[in-house]
């Protein structure tokens, strides 16, 4: 609010989005009326902001993944499920009328066990179906999981069958989405880059990461993660799609390949690198590997 | 049973028959409009995993609540509400979470691929989820519930529990923190440059 001695300075964009919003009225609303119609900067960026909101609003929705459908209808079945069994005890135990008072009594004591029993099933689905997302893509645990956690609903006995579901190794093709679901992953790979062959061996290695074979991933320490913020900071909008350490000219480094727009860029770092420091002993960019 | 005569029975009849205790009426509800809702979900909460628990705890939670929709609003517009509570519940959650360093595993995050599909047809939709993500979770959600979902300003203010000019206002908060990315979201080559030619700032 402050910026706006006069009409020769600009309001910042919040105060354009608010002004568009309706919230400035009055004088200063008058003020900013006046800027905008003789300023073509502001007035581009008012713009700009009507278009945000018509880009919101065309964007596509993101269509429910298959898993995600699977779980949430185990989790709506084993929901109902439990809710008819509940009514059904309900609905024999008054029909019953007075007959002797012992089975009566059984049911009484059924309802109760499962009114004590409903949170606990209600967490075994939940965890249950968290193992078959982490799993997204690859159909058969998954359906297995929320399978059994929606048949035997009541049952603690779903959750360690869920756990056993937990994958051993990263499949091949879905590396990608498994990186965004497990957090970021580092690759420890066996290759030796070359400073004249950077552009060629990288091109080879995301085809073999892709295919699951470019060596064994685990979850990216602390320093790494900073050193992956601190190296693509210049370069973002980025998506991370591999980061490994490796050798370059024959000396340990961290390789961080990341999409920009239709390029992939690398970066090759000493395996000092962290959020605080970077080292980048090499850089260079890759026809996106998925373009084709 | 009454009102079966329909092939497509509208939302507050399969709502109606699942508080009567038909036990397919919620799981249709749902399949009607689990896009949608998963969208609002993922959009959120920004993360797939989150999203997906998120929208489970709105489902549960609308299943055994259904009896108390009161029909002064669509269905959908009860669910939606549903939904995105459940998941400003999961981010307040997260937030909670000792992580090691919040804002960088959350920045870090946003550079991670969350769609499987790897095709660029979806370019700017993903453009579009990784540009939300740098907003504050009652801004995202704002812009969500107004920009993305249509809804009324006051709608909006029903849905999100806040006031009218609240909604307002993280709307257009959100809106001038997400100027900086509208040229990549046209997916414009040469817009950038005239995203900011009087402050000479990189677009």
């Amino acid at each position: 609010m402050n910026e706006l001695e006069g009409n020769m300075t600009h309001p910042d964009s919040e105060v354009l989005a608010e002004f568009r919003a309706g919230l400035i009225t009055g004088r200063h609303g008058a003020r900013i009326s006046a800027h905008l119609a003789a300023c073509e900067h502001c007035a581009g960026l008012c713009d700009q902001l009507a278009e945000i909101s018509a880009l919101l609003a065309v964007v596509p929705a993101p269509a429910m993944p298959e898993a995600v459908a699977r779980r949430l209808e185990g989790a709506l079945a084993a929901e109902a499920a439990q809710r008819d069994d509940a009514e059904r005890i309900v609905g024999d135990s008054s029909r019953d009328g007075t007959p002797s008072p012992r089975p009566r009594r059984r049911w009484d004591f059924r309802l109760v066990a499962l009114r004590v029993l409903a949170p606990a099933a209600g967490v075994a689905v939940l965890a249950a179906g968290g193992y078959g997302l982490s799993r997204i893509g690859e159909s058969s645990t998954v359906s297995e999981a929320s399978g059994s956690a929606a048949s035997s609903a009541a049952t603690a006995a779903a959750l360690p069958q869920a756990r056993a579901a937990v994958p051993s190794s990263a499949a091949a093709s879905r590396l990608g989405a498994i990186q965004a679901h497990n957090g970021l992953q580092i690759v420890t790979s066996q290759t030796n880059y070359l400073r004249a062959t950077l552009r060629q061996q990288l091109a080879g290695e995301m085809k073999r990461y892709a295919e699951g074979a470019a060596g064994p991933l685990r979850p990216a320490t602390a320093p790494v993660k900073g050193c992956v913020l601190r190296v693509t900071e210049d370069t973002r909008p980025v998506t991370v799609k591999l980061v490994e350490t490796a050798r370059f000219q024959g000396q340990p480094a961290i390789v961080i390949v990341a999409a920009s727009g239709r390029h992939d860029v690398a970066w090759v770092t000493t395996p000092t690198c962290s959020g605080s420091s970077d080292h980048v002993l090499a850089t260079t960019t890759l026809p996106g590997t998925y373009a084709s | 049973m009454p009102g079966t005569d329909g092939e497509w029975p509208s939302d507050t009849e399969l709502l109606r028959r699942h508080v009567a205790g038909d036990s397919d009426a919620f799981g249709e509800l749902f399949r009607r409009h689990r896009d949608r809702l998963w969208a609002v979900a993922l959009r959120t909460v920004c993360d797939p995993e989150e999203a997906a628990d998120a929208l489970q705890d709105a489902m549960i939670s609308a299943f055994r609540r259904a009896a108390d929709f009161r029909g002064d609003s669509a269905v959908t517009t009860w669910l939606h509400r549903i939904v995105v509570n459940a998941s400003l519940d999961r981010l307040r959650r997260r937030a909670v979470r000792p992580v090691t360093s919040a804002g960088d595993e959350q920045a870090l995050e946003a550079l991670l691929a969350h769609d499987p599909d790897p095709a660029r047809a979806a370019d700017t939709r993903l453009d579009i989820d990784a540009a939300l993500r740098i907003l504050p979770p009652p801004q995202r959600a704002a812009l969500v519930v107004v920009d993305m979902l249509g809804y009324s300003v006051d709608d909006a203010a029903a849905i999100l529990d806040t006031s009218p000019g609240t909604v307002k206002s993280r709307c257009a908060r959100g809106r001038a923190r997400l100027l900086p990315y509208v040229a990549h979201l046209r997916g414009n080559r040469s817009a950038s440059e005239r995203v900011s030619p009087a402050q000479g700032g990189d677009a």
